[in-house]
């Protein structure tokens, strides 16, 4: 699964870790996702997508063999 | 998130303290005679000195590495329980393969109770702190 959340914080000028801390969750947590390294549970997700105020399928996107 | 229950954060601090300890305590029972009953040639009985001393240090070694294991990590979130099971599968597939091994390998079974009580908490520990640390370090790099 490929994520822009790179592209969306930029965006809204906000860095991992003011995202981390809207969503509950360890820096780590939000870096390792923007470098695909780590799946979030759908709670998450969504969580995420919120903070962007943007639908899931903008920000999280399925990859070829997913 | 929902978390099941672990300890709070301060008791990896305690658990350390009790691995700690039971070096200095090991040493000076030894001094005094109380070897380990599992280096022992025959049984000693039960609730004898030796086998008291030996529930003691057992006891102190066990719950610091309970305790450092299932501690609450300072930020806790579902990366960090994945890697918390993740670990945990690890440690059960490394322990049934090193008790196959011994079962195999070894005729003195009494070291198969020192294996199963030391090494799923022990690889455990070591394979969780591990990957907790390459985030870490990971994170650091990119600033």
């Amino acid at each position: 699964m490929k994520n822009n959340i790179r592209v969306e914080r930029a965006i809204k000028n906000i860095t991992q870790a003011d995202l981390a801390e809207q969503v509950n969750v360890s820096r780590q947590t939000i870096n390792t996702i923007e470098s695909n390294k780590y799946v979030p549970s759908t709670v998450l997700a969504l969580k995420i997508a919120r903070v962007f105020g943007k639908p899931l399928e903008e920000i999280f996107t399925l990859e070829e063999g997913d | 998130m929902k978390t099941h229950f672990l300890f709070p954060y301060w008791c990896r601090y305690l658990g350390w303290a009790l691995v700690i300890l039971h070096v200095p305590l090991t040493i000076i029972g030894r001094s005094y005679g109380m070897v380990n009953i599992m280096d022992g040639p025959k049984s000693t009985g039960l609730f004898t000195g030796v086998h008291l001393f030996f529930i003691c240090t057992s006891l102190v070694m066990l719950t610091g590495l309970f305790l450092v294991a299932f501690a609450k990590e300072k930020m806790e979130d579902e990366q960090i329980w994945q890697i918390r099971l993740d670990s945990l599968r690890w440690a059960i597939f490394i322990n049934y393969l090193m008790l196959i091994i011994s079962l195999v390998f070894i005729e003195d079974v009494g070291h198969m109770l020192d294996l199963n009580l030391y090494i799923p908490l022990l690889f455990f520990i070591i394979r969780f702190r591990w990957v907790i640390f390459r985030l870490n370090r990971s994170l650091s790099r990119e600033g």
